[in-house]
């Protein structure tokens, strides 16, 4: 969308945010201190301009999503992501299909498949078998 | 005669409503012939919410007759309440269903934006081993994959799945389920039928299978529904089964008679005409 505001915009800029984050934590290892505002606008300001400000409210809103925790440090905040991108996706993945309210999950989100119990299993066999087997006498002839 | 329209059309109210889903539930051999049988799940739900807001109103001419001006004016007020009320109460289910579903919807796809990986325009790949689709729909729609489904499905069979979510984004079947998840909040408890809900959903997701087969095949969809449906925990199944058996039966017997379709479509504009015949009838 062209015309919009700056959600878009915002959206894609809490991604490489993230991203940075994840790689400035995994590249430190176990000891990572976290980043401030400040470092994670210098990292940008080679390639994009990029507010200074931007960058907080970035790193706010995902704060507010609890993708990131930040701790106090003198002046500043040092943040640091909340969890890897695995756990994350581990999470949502969850998430989407186990917690939700469930007439309001079906709504929501429409997933291709709701599972299907082993006993169901047999039933989707013998369907299967029947569509293959006219789709092979559909080609023979 | 006239007395007893409004009447009748009460009780059509309560027939739509509560009746008719009930039965319709049960008919299922109009799962073959989806796009009918949804014209005419929304015909009733419509018709039933026309009856319902028109009873009252249809009251009026004869209860207008009486000599008493204060008594009159006492009707006219009492029939536009109760017709408001139902209004209100529809306004109001929809106002609390739209506000939660829009919230999951942009919570979700901003928490996908950011940790899923981006392929195509609105495609995202979550980088997690379980195979699953689905999609989010609404002005900023995606279509999320699982990197698990990229590696359980072959080509054709992936393309199969990614036109059945397609088919779901533009044809805006997520309206539709949200009409039907409003009627249904809306209905006073304990009447409304979760059986009415399952089967509509069953319906648009028999529908987007078709744009699935018209793009891949009837094979590659009916592998790929298996392959997802044996992927997949059993205790992952909530509620009352799962439609994968039904969709699945559903493409093994092909397209449906024309009788069926013509059947439903003529049901469906039987209880949409219904309810405003009757209150054309109760004012002439």
């Amino acid at each position: 969308m062209p015309h919009s505001t700056s959600a878009p915009r915002l959206g894609d800029l809490e991604r490489v945010v993230m991203e940075h984050l994840w790689e400035a934590a995994t590249a430190a290892g176990a000891g990572f201190g976290g980043a401030t505002v400040r470092e994670v606008h210098d990292r940008f300001s080679g390639e994009r301009e990029i507010a200074y400000t931007t960058i907080m409210t970035v790193l706010d809103r995902l704060a507010k999503k609890d993708l990131v925790t930040r701790e106090r440090d003198g002046r500043a905040w040092r943040y640091f992501p909340a969890d890897t991108r695995e756990a994350l996706t581990a999470q949502t993945m969850r998430r989407t299909l186990d917690d939700m309210e469930v007439t309001d999950r079906r709504a929501a989100l429409l997933h291709f498949l709701d599972g299907a119990t082993s006993d169901e299993l047999d039933d989707l066999k013998a369907a299967l078998a029947e569509i293959e087997s006219r789709a092979g006498s559909r080609r023979r002839p | 005669m006239e007395f007893v329209i409004p009447f009748v059309l009460a009780g059509l109210a309560v027939l739509l409503a509560w009746v008719a889903p009930g039965l319709m539930a049960r008919q299922k051999r109009f799962r073959r012939a989806p796009r009918a049988a949804l014209v005419a799940w929304q015909a009733v739900s419509v018709g039933g919410i026309l009856a319902a807001l028109a009873a009252a109103p249809a009251a009026l001419p004869l209860l207008l007759d009486g000599d008493d001006p204060i008594m009159q004016a006492e009707l006219v007020v009492l029939a536009l309440l109760v017709s408001t009320a139902v209004l209100a109460r529809l306004l109001w289910a929809g106002h609390r269903v739209g506000t939660r579903l829009r919230r999951i919807r942009s919570d979700h796809r901003e928490l996908v934006d950011i940790i899923a990986t981006h392929d195509r325009d609105r495609v995202r790949i979550l980088q997690h081993p379980t195979p699953t689709a689905y999609c989010i729909p609404g002005r900023q729609s995606r279509v999320v994959l699982s990197q698990g489904v990229l590696d359980a499905l072959p080509e054709d069979q992936l393309d199969a799945v990614v036109a059945h979510e397609d088919a779901h984004l533009r044809s805006r079947h997520d309206l539709l389920l949200e009409f039907f998840t409003v009627v249904h909040e809306a209905v006073p408890r304990p009447l409304p039928s979760d059986a009415a809900l399952f089967e509509v959903r069953l319906l648009v997701e028999a529908l987007a299978d078709r744009a699935a087969v018209r793009r891949s095949g009837e094979l590659a969809t009916a592998r790929a529904l298996l392959t997802l449906a044996g992927s997949r925990a059993p205790e992952a199944a909530l509620g009352a089964g799962t439609t994968a058996p039904v969709r699945l039966r559903l493409l093994a017997d092909g397209p449906p008679p024309t009788v069926l379709s013509a059947t439903a479509y003529a049901w469906a504009t039987l209880a949409f005409t219904l309810p405003l015949i009757l209150l054309v009838l109760a004012w002439t």
